[in-house]
């Protein structure tokens, strides 16, 4: 603590200061908290109420229809089924990549980690988009080889989800292997052990609490994804269409569809402290003393040969529903007719359907931004009665799924006191309470690595509260800001379970756009709002890309999912 | 066993990019030796050490064990064994199973890896402690199971990685001891890399003192004291005073008389045949020279100096003595028995008749 010399006057003065700094907090502190309380927790709980809710007062019937009704339940087995599945197969790949990318040949590092990465830029239902136009029953396969095979129901939806979570999966863990000790590896074969006696008896079970970790954000992703079941499951129940179908489509029971949000919610919201309470902490993975001269080992032929296999194969997977969109877009149909056309770019819907989304996505990536990081800053610094509590529920949005918040945001703000139905700020509003979590604990991370010290330093030489976190601690917790901005701004682009309940005529997402379109067979048009979007995200990821590089800051891969 | 050294290195070269690490280090270690390798962080000795455990494999050059050449193998296939600077325990092993990995990894009965671990805990001193994690020990105990594990195979040559470098001060006075007495009571080949000149040169049968990339030279440690090839050797291993001077005349046995700035200079044999005309520079540790009030200044080697400055540490009092013009570093040993000076008072300085000649254009 820095020692002040008090005199009388300026004793004064500065007393007075410090109660006003010390009123701004807990004012900051007090709007963030009930922001959280009106935009996250209110309208979860309406879901839940709504669950138990019957004709006259609360009820249990709701859930004896859930549990008797096997149509329904099935939904939540094989949303369990499809979950474990994904994770297995994800984490699996996602580990093979990682591995290839930080021990494996220096020449096929860039293009495994690029490709691994590159479904970051697309809406993950391209892949379903593809899946269709390739292996749907007059899809391009079947066209050619005069077949009759369905990808329709679990192959398709798992492939989808295993694709569209890879990145973040493979970014984990690449994350957990480049932060192990190389000298802990190098150490085992030292003393005899093959690579693969290495890699069993050392690297996995070091790497074991990253791989849990990644394991359960995946599961939740898979058990909150709409989009692909959706659009590839076929007659197969899934939670999460199934509860959109009951508050859209003709089967409408906003009761029961509260119930299959509650168990939408209850998994996540399991695994979610299994990884706050259980996890945290737990890790062999900081880097000591690192000896400068790590480089690539000679990798044997018994993991070269299947994880380099693999990832090729991956990566044609990864590849072709690009390549198959892109096709779509610029094609008549697909398989029935090849011509090279330019028409599904001509509505005008589509290119303002992606402005639309553009917009609500640089809104929200701000917004959540800012919200992160003085939310970070009022817990970290602002000593909250109850941090914990507030840091938990402020973390957990990222355990909800989408389905749940739009239906909870039907709930909640379709009538006053808080109208918001049909504006833009519904949209925004549902994305900045989802994805904050990543701006938050980038914030907390970063502020416990800048000394307090620091702060009091500017205090002491005469600055107010607000030009001291202007002047030190913004510029110091910049990268924190940029990661919560890139990642939100991404995710708001290309996300929909939420939104798709949102959306208003005059307001169209292209997301949203894209999977109507998908689903009602007009795959033209939506391979080629798929690319414009996939364009705008690309423009947009260069133009951080060069800021960050001018400025120094690293954008992409600071934050953590 | 076959005549010759036990490890022997040629050539080894290692580049990344357009920087050469490693730039042509060749050596020969025989059985039971303890030989460091120091010099300034960056001058390849690391590297070097890395390419012996196999973990780096040289862009050219060979390394030979015991008559086979090992340079290809990679490390889990060479007799060699490394302690890491980190010590790179396992984490999630016990210190029984750290110590015990080679030997599990290696399919040996268990009665026999329990035995095997009991002794090596007994031989670094560490008994009792076998059911302990890594992060429950301290500093140095640390270091002693990584030197247990890294002995359980008993490998042939030793590596080690700056092995104190993790440790405070007094610990790693102890450890360097406890290095030693291993090294001797096992019969141990030892290859040590270091930066630290004190310690090499306390724990070393050899020292090889690298710059660059390259040996600058390979001695016992009273060699690269006494008689540095290099002017960088001898500041690298400890405080020293340069004299430039020419050779007026040079007698038998490498006698000679070398002007100086301080006057003529009568030294009684060097290593170095020297010749009138010879451009030299004299090497003239602290310690070496001795002070005298200034009334005794009859004499050969003598000249009049005046303390400028005077630091007390206990062991010893370092002057800092001008002598028309050039400043002089002399250390006078023992203070509490000796005659001391103070800031200003005049001294006669009494040069060593025995100082070590570099040749001018070796200097370097």
């Amino acid at each position: 603590m820095a020692v002040r010399a008090v005199t009388l006057g300026e004793g004064l003065g500065e007393r007075l200061r410090a109660l006003a700094n010390a009123y701004l907090m807990s004012a900051l502190a007090l709007v963030m908290i009930s922001a959280l309380l009106v935009f996250l927790v209110y309208p979860v709980v309406l879901v839940l109420y709504k669950s138990f809710e019957g004709d006259s007062g609360l009820t249990l019937r709701n859930y004896a229809r859930f549990f008797s009704t096997p149509y329904y339940y099935r939904s939540l087995t094989n949303s369990l089924i499809l979950a474990t599945t994904t994770t297995l197969l994800t984490v699996a790949i996602g580990f093979g990549f990682a591995y290839m990318v930080t021990r494996g040949p220096r020449l096929i590092r860039m293009p495994f980690r690029l490709v691994a990465l590159l479904p970051l830029v697309a809406p993950p239902y391209i892949f379903g988009i593809a899946l269709i136009i390739l292996g749907g029953r007059r899809g391009l396969f079947n066209q050619v080889f005069g077949t009759d095979l369905s990808l329709y129901g679990w192959p398709g939806v798992i492939f989808a989800q295993v694709v569209s979570f890879l990145p973040l999966c493979y970014l984990m863990i690449e994350n957990v292997l480049t932060s192990l000790d190389q000298n802990l590896e190098d150490s085992a074969s030292d003393l005899g052990a093959g690579q693969v006696q290495v890699l069993r008896t050392v690297t996995l079970p070091l790497i074991a609490p990253g791989l849990l970790r990644a394991s359960l954000l995946v599961f939740i992703l898979s058990i909150a994804d709409f989009a692909n079941p959706a659009l590839l499951g076929g007659r197969l129940p899934f939670l999460a269409p199934d509860a959109f179908l009951m508050v859209v489509g003709a089967e409408y029971n906003l009761r029961m569809a509260a119930v299959l949000c509650v168990f939408l919610v209850v998994p996540s919201i399991v695994i979610f402290l299994v990884h706050h309470y259980c996890l945290a902490g737990k890790t062999y993975t900081t880097i000591t003393g690192r000896s400068g001269a790590v480089e690539a080992r000679r990798m044997t032929r018994l993991l070269q040969v299947p994880f380099t296999l693999l990832c090729v194969v991956m990566c044609g997977a990864i590849l072709l529903p690009f390549g198959v969109v892109l096709m779509g877009a610029f094609t008549e149909l697909v398989g029935i007719n090849n011509a090279l056309t330019l028409d599904h770019f001509k509505t005008s819907m589509g290119i303002r359907s992606v402005m639309t989304s553009l917009q609500v996505a640089i809104y929200a990536g701000v917004l959540t931004a800012i919200f992160g990081v003085l939310l970070a800053y009022v817990l970290v610094r602002g000593r909250v009665p109850g941090r914990s509590i507030v840091e938990f529920l402020a973390l957990s949005g990222f355990a909800i799924p989408g389905t749940v918040v739009g239906i909870g945001y039907i709930l909640a703000f379709n009538q006053p006191p808080i109208y918001l139905t049909g504006t833009l700020w519904i949209i925004v509003f549902s994305m900045v309470f989802r994805y904050m979590p990543v701006a938050l604990e980038a914030g907390i991370s970063k502020l416990a690595q800048i000394d307090i010290s620091i702060e009091e330093a500017s205090a002491d030489l005469g600055a107010s509260f607000l030009t001291t976190f202007r002047r030190v601690v913004l510029p110091l917790m910049i990268t924190a800001f940029m990661a919560g901005l890139v990642y939100t701004f991404m995710t708001s682009m290309i996300s929909l379970s939420a939104v798709i309940f949102l959306v208003s005529p005059g307001l169209d997402l292209a997301s949203v756009y894209i999977f109507q379109l998908a689903q009602a067979g007009h795959l033209g048009i939506a391979s080629a709002i798929s690319v414009q979007m996939i364009g705008v995200v690309f423009l947009c990821l260069t133009v951080l890309w060069v800021i960050a590089r001018r400025t120094g800051f690293r954008v992409i891969g600071t934050g953590k999912a | 066993m076959p005549e010759g050294p036990l490890l022997q290195f040629t050539g080894l070269v290692k580049r990344y990019g357009n920087v050469t690490a490693v730039d042509g280090v060749s050596a020969a270690i025989s059985q039971g030796e303890l030989v460091s390798f120091v010099g300034p962080s960056g001058c390849g000795k690391t590297t070097l050490l890395r390419m012996l455990g196999g973990f780096i494999r040289p862009d050219s050059g060979r390394i030979v064990l015991e008559g086979t050449d090992i340079t290809a193998e990679p490390p889990n296939r060479r007799a060699t064994a490394m302690v890491f600077q980190n010590y790179a325990l396992f984490p999630h092993m016990y210190v029984a199973d750290n110590i015990g990995y080679a030997l599990r990894i290696r399919r040996r009965p268990r009665a026999e890896v329990a035995r095997r671990v009991e002794e090596l805990l007994r031989v670094v001193r560490l008994e009792g402690l076998g059911s302990r994690r890594p992060d429950q020990l301290s500093g140095g105990q640390q270091q002693r199971v990584a030197l247990a594990r890294a002995l359980s195979l008993h490998p042939k040559v030793l590596l080690l990685d700056e092995p104190l470098s993790n440790l405070d001060a007094n610990l790693r006075i102890m450890m360097r001891a406890e290095i030693k007495r291993l090294q001797r009571e096992l019969q141990l080949t030892v290859v040590y890399v270091t930066h630290d000149q004190e310690e090499a040169m306390t724990i070393s049968d050899r020292i090889a003192v690298m710059r660059a990339g390259r040996i600058q030279q390979v001695g016992t440690p009273s060699e690269i004291y006494e008689r540095p090839a290099t002017e960088f050797i001898a500041q690298f291993v400890g405080v020293v005073n340069f004299l430039e001077g020419e050779v007026v005349a040079s007698g038998e046995a490498g006698a000679a008389t070398v002007r100086t700035a301080l006057g003529p200079l009568a030294l009684r044999k060097s290593l170095a045949p020297l010749a009138a005309g010879d451009r030299v520079r004299l090497v003239i540790r602290p310690e070496a020279i001795r002070l005298a009030p200034p009334e005794e200044i009859a004499g050969p080697n003598r000249v009049l100096g005046k303390v400028e400055s005077a630091m007390y540490t206990g062991a010893l009092v370092r002057y800092g003595v001008d002598a028309g013009g050039s400043g002089l570093t002399v250390d006078l040993p023992d203070p509490r028995h000796a005659r001391t000076y103070g800031e200003g008072d005049r001294v006669t300085l009494i040069l060593p008749p025995d100082a070590h000649v570099l040749l001018s254009d070796e200097a370097t």
